[in-house]
């Protein structure tokens, strides 16, 4: 454990912009996501201990953060909503009808990705984010403390709401 | 292979994660199922569009600096909590913590001087300050036109912005806004094209790496173009291509 703690203090602060970037897009909005960045800091520093050495620091600081972000968004509601809604679908899941406009989607800019990013609900820009982040299925379910498994359907399903809702887009 | 196992495949197939065999059954699959094809497109081309055009934002150097700052005092009870960690350990660990920090200090010290020397570090405090503006900066009126615009700076800025473009069909002026541009205040423009926003950052060049011509180049999707006149340096950014940025760029320019 205790390589674990002299990993975070020598490590961590390396993530910040990529914990801020994480941050930005949960809270969307600049102040909030500073917080949210200091409170996870300074839980990250108290448990310390608890990180396991040669464990991806970054995502450990990913979900971190996230449970800060949830902490204050009263995490209990929002999980239970999030699983009826996303989890229910996922068996039905057909080809987007927006992946006809494949030419439409490529033509997009900045600003409509970054509109139809944060417009998603939170579990869904998470798994996204996580997602470009590169981190791996195990990775990710870390973070959100669900098996990997569930990280494949989430990740599927946010990935083709986000289809959808660029397609809907005209450049 | 089933559609649905094939679609939920794809993705860890284009990003190199299957096995050889599983790959060479999803290529099976895909040679005879135009569905998962289209399927398997879709999310290339997704990847393309994540990849060129989802912003990255970087953490504000003063939230690093507060954060460097109170690294050390809470180095310092972390160990505690940890019981019968030996007092040499305790000490490493600060020495570490207090090595991050040094690092970190610096790694915060060498940003700022890069991004004053740089013109790469340069255009990526463009794309940030712009996708501050489009986040809802508010913009002085314009039904006056530039004529409204320029002298609502007065008072606003230690220097007065040397603009002349009013605007045209192509370009309309939307309005203009004081921001912070790295350690100065920036005069913005803001124009339209069809639905995509440009703005203009004008500031006082001293101090910063705002070439003597014009230097473009693209950041995380957004085209940036960076040239400086006389004392003041200028930065225009937008989501526009690059060939349209320069055709507002040359009506800016012009004397």
């Amino acid at each position: 454990m205790a390589g674990g703690a002299d990993e975070v203090a020598r490590q961590a602060l390396a993530h910040a912009d990529a914990l801020y970037n994480f941050a930005r897009w949960l809270a969307r909005d600049a102040v909030e996501a500073e917080d949210l960045v200091q409170e996870a800091y300074a839980r990250a520093l108290a448990g310390a201990g608890q990180f396991q050495p040669g464990s991806n620091l970054k995502a450990w600081l990913f979900r971190i953060l996230r449970n800060v972000f949830i902490d204050r968004r009263r995490r209990a509601q929002r999980e239970a909503e999030y699983a009826e809604h996303v989890e229910a679908d996922v068996e039905s899941q057909e080809p987007a009808a927006g992946e006809l406009k494949l030419a439409q989607i490529r033509a997009l800019v900045a600003e409509d990705v970054t509109a139809a990013v944060q417009a998603l609900p939170e579990p869904h820009r998470t798994v996204i984010l996580l997602d470009v982040e590169g981190l791996t299925e195990s990775e990710v379910a870390g973070v959100l403390g669900c098996a990997p498994g569930t990280v494949k359907s989430r990740l599927s399903r946010a990935r083709a709401v986000l289809r959808d809702r660029l397609a809907a887009y005209r450049p | 292979m089933e559609c649905r196992t094939a679609r939920e495949l794809n993705l860890d197939g284009l990003r190199g994660r299957l096995s050889p065999e599983l790959a060479a059954q999803l290529g099976d699959h895909l040679s005879t199922c135009a569905a998962c094809r289209n399927h398997a497109e879709a999310e290339r081309v997704l990847n393309e569009v994540l990849d060129a055009s989802l912003p990255q934002y970087a953490a504000p150097l003063a939230l690093k600096r507060r954060l460097a700052a109170s690294w050390p005092a809470r180095a310092d009870t972390a160990p505690a909590a940890a019981p019968g960690r030996s007092r040499a350990r305790l000490f490493a660990s600060v020495v570490a913590a207090a090595a991050a920090v040094t690092l970190f200090v610096s790694g915060a010290t060498a940003l700022l001087v890069e991004q004053r020397a740089g013109r790469t570090q340069l255009a990526s405090e463009t794309v940030n300050d712009h996708l501050r503006v489009l986040g809802g900066a508010p913009l002085a009126q314009v039904t006056g036109g530039l004529h409204e615009v320029k002298p609502w700076f007065g008072g606003k800025l230690d220097f007065a912005p040397a603009v002349q473009f009013p605007g045209n069909d192509d370009f309309p002026l939307q309005g203009g806004a004081v921001e912070p541009f790295l350690d100065r205040r920036a005069a913005v423009f803001v124009y339209k094209r069809r639905l995509h926003t440009a703005s203009l950052f004008v500031v006082p060049r001293e101090g910063l790496a705002f070439p003597a011509n014009l230097h473009t180049q693209t950041v995380r999707g957004f085209s940036v173009a960076l040239w400086s006149a006389g004392e003041q340096g200028y930065a225009l950014v937008s989501d526009l291509n690059l060939p349209e940025l320069l055709e507002l760029q040359a009506k800016l320019a012009a004397p």
